[in-house]
């Protein structure tokens, strides 16, 4: 028998002591400031937000919102050039997001997907809640995201042909008034939009089933009330379809925009009178909040698995 | 034609959240339709609107793209398609098996909802519930065979399809006539203007254009998807 290692004795004497050792393996040490939780819901906040239009993603990812980005521009272009040259007005600024509902619909089921399903695929949430992150963060940090990426895919053509209008410089005031309407009729739909849109994409992690998902509820939404309207309108029961344009989440958000604003409704026949607006806005509300709560709980089971 | 890999296919489709988009849309047809039914607006007007907007105008193009891209881009994004396709087994026959499976889960999905809508509305009136039951069935295997060929050629199957459906056959077919030319919806008129007797109703395109057009876009779909997929390169996410 030899003599028993130093080592070897010493774990013997006291086998409840520890005996890993965290070796210092020469990486560089940070010094700087920590930065903590506010700090990191801003990143991940700005690096989502950077995401939806393909930044910093390859080359094939840039294509799909550009594209649509373009698509946005595209009446914003058109009416400038009407307004130069024959001094027309194109498109009112409280249409545009209702004239480009379906291209905003596609760009929110194309790319809501983006922002939760492959965290939820690869199952790296974990490492985000590792650091000061928490599930409530996440949640906010991708809706808002979502949310200012719509907002600007709204407000980026609509200042374009604000200041074309300025620069043409047509007989008249500058609709100076509709312009800020249509911009904050904007952030509704944002926040709308983007709370919906990142809700149901979080409840698959397949990017492709999310895109149809989305797609399919916006398609459904407006189907279901065109028929209803189509078909109310021609027994003349034009009260109930008028109600039944809300069943579509862009003519509930103009029914706000007709109520608080007063811009001339969108639709053919209006919405209705009275108590329509107020009802209109707390549906948004009870849908915002709805998607908020769904994402809560989607996110409390995905987070612990 | 491959019965093992048939199976397969369906297993995969029906047994995911995917098949609960298949079973709620149409659901809600035929709730639209109990609806009209309660509503009272029994005419032909109404049952056309709701053919036309909801079944063929919503409904079909979205279950094309559920259904057609469902079968086969999933595998190819999991990479387990390998599995299927080091098996000595045709690679143009297993794009075959999978249209099939497709266009199946479309008929039942699509075209059977559609003429049970339309009968509970309004019965077999003015032919309205053959024509856009054949004209669901046809556009329906049509949209499988696109959206198959589209899910083997690109990752972002679904949003190219979605972009088909509702920019192009929606939007622009709104504003640009000649664009319902090449719209597989309008196609899906065409057949079901053969059976409709209403006046309600009129399709824009020809049935000397619209036969050939399906034929063409259907089976060159098939073959090419079939052809894709004997030299297909899987290449990582993004």
């Amino acid at each position: 028998m030899s003599e028993p290692s130093p080592a070897t004795a010493a774990a013997q004497a006291s086998p409840a002591a520890p005996t890993g050792v965290i070796h210092d393996i020469g990486y560089r040490h940070y010094e700087g400031p920590r930065l903590g939780r506010g700090a990191a819901l801003v990143a991940l906040t700005i690096q989502s937000l950077r995401g939806v239009f393909g930044l910093g993603r390859t080359a094939r990812a840039k294509i799909m919102p550009f594209l649509i980005g373009g698509t946005m521009m595209l009446p914003a272009v058109v009416s400038i050039a009407l307004m130069a040259v024959v001094k027309q007005r194109g498109v009112a600024y409280p249409s545009y997001a209702l004239i480009m509902q379906a291209v905003l619909a596609v760009f929110l089921a194309a790319q809501s997907p983006y922002l939760v399903a492959p965290d939820l695929r690869f199952r790296v949430l974990p490492l985000y809640l590792s650091r000061p992150v928490t599930t409530a963060d996440y949640i906010a940090a991708k809706l808002a995201a979502m949310a200012l990426a719509m907002f600007l895919l709204i407000a980026v053509p609509l200042t374009v042909l604000y200041a074309g209008e300025l620069l043409v410089d047509l007989d008249g005031p500058p609709q100076t008034k509709e312009y800020f309407a249509a911009l904050a009729t904007g952030v509704i739909f944002a926040v709308l939009l983007a709370s919906v849109g990142v809700a149901i994409a979080s409840f698959t992690p397949r990017r492709g089933l999310g895109v149809a998902a989305v797609i399919a509820v916006y398609l459904l939404t407006s189907a279901i009330s065109g028929v209803l309207v189509g078909v109310l309108m021609s027994v003349s029961r034009d009260s109930a379809a008028a109600w039944a344009w809300l069943i579509n989440p862009f003519f509930l958000v103009d029914a706000v925009q007709v109520w608080l604003f007063g811009t001339s409704p969108n639709n053919d026949g209006g919405y209705p009178e009275g108590v329509g607006g107020p009802v209109a806005l707390a549906a948004i509300l009870v849908v915002i909040a709805l998607s908020v709560t769904a994402l809560a709980l989607r996110y409390r089971k995905a987070a612990s698995s | 034609m491959n019965s093992v890999v048939a199976g397969i296919t369906y297993r995969a489709v029906l047994g995911r959240r995917r098949v609960l988009l298949l079973i709620l849309l149409p659901l809600l047809l035929i709730g639209l339709a109990v609806l009209l039914r309660a509503i009272g607006s029994t005419d032909e007007n109404a049952t056309i609107k709701l053919m036309q907007i909801y079944a063929i105008g919503m409904m079909l193009p979205l279950l094309g793209l559920i259904a057609g891209t469902g079968t086969i881009a999933p595998e190819i994004d999991d990479g387990t398609i390998i599995h299927l396709l080091s098996k000595p087994i045709s690679r143009p026959s297993i794009a075959v098996t999978k249209f099939a499976v497709a266009a199946s889960l479309l008929v039942l999905f699509a075209a059977v909802p559609t003429y049970i809508a339309a009968y509970i509305v309004l019965g077999n009136e003015a032919g309205i519930a053959t024509g856009f039951g054949l004209g669901a069935l046809v556009g329906g295997i049509a949209y499988a065979g696109v959206f198959l060929f589209l899910g083997v050629v690109t990752r972002h199957a679904v949003t190219v399809g979605i972009i088909y459906a509702v920019v192009w056959e929606g939007l622009v077919g709104q504003y640009v006539p000649g664009a319902g030319n090449l719209s597989i919806q309008q196609w899906a008129q065409t057949f079901a203007a053969q059976f409709v007797t209403s006046n309600f109703f009129k399709s824009s395109v020809g049935m000397g254009f619209a036969v050939p057009a399906v034929l063409i876009v259907t089976i060159g779909s098939v073959v090419w998807a079939g052809q894709r997929l004997r030299s297909i390169s899987l290449t990582g996410e993004e």
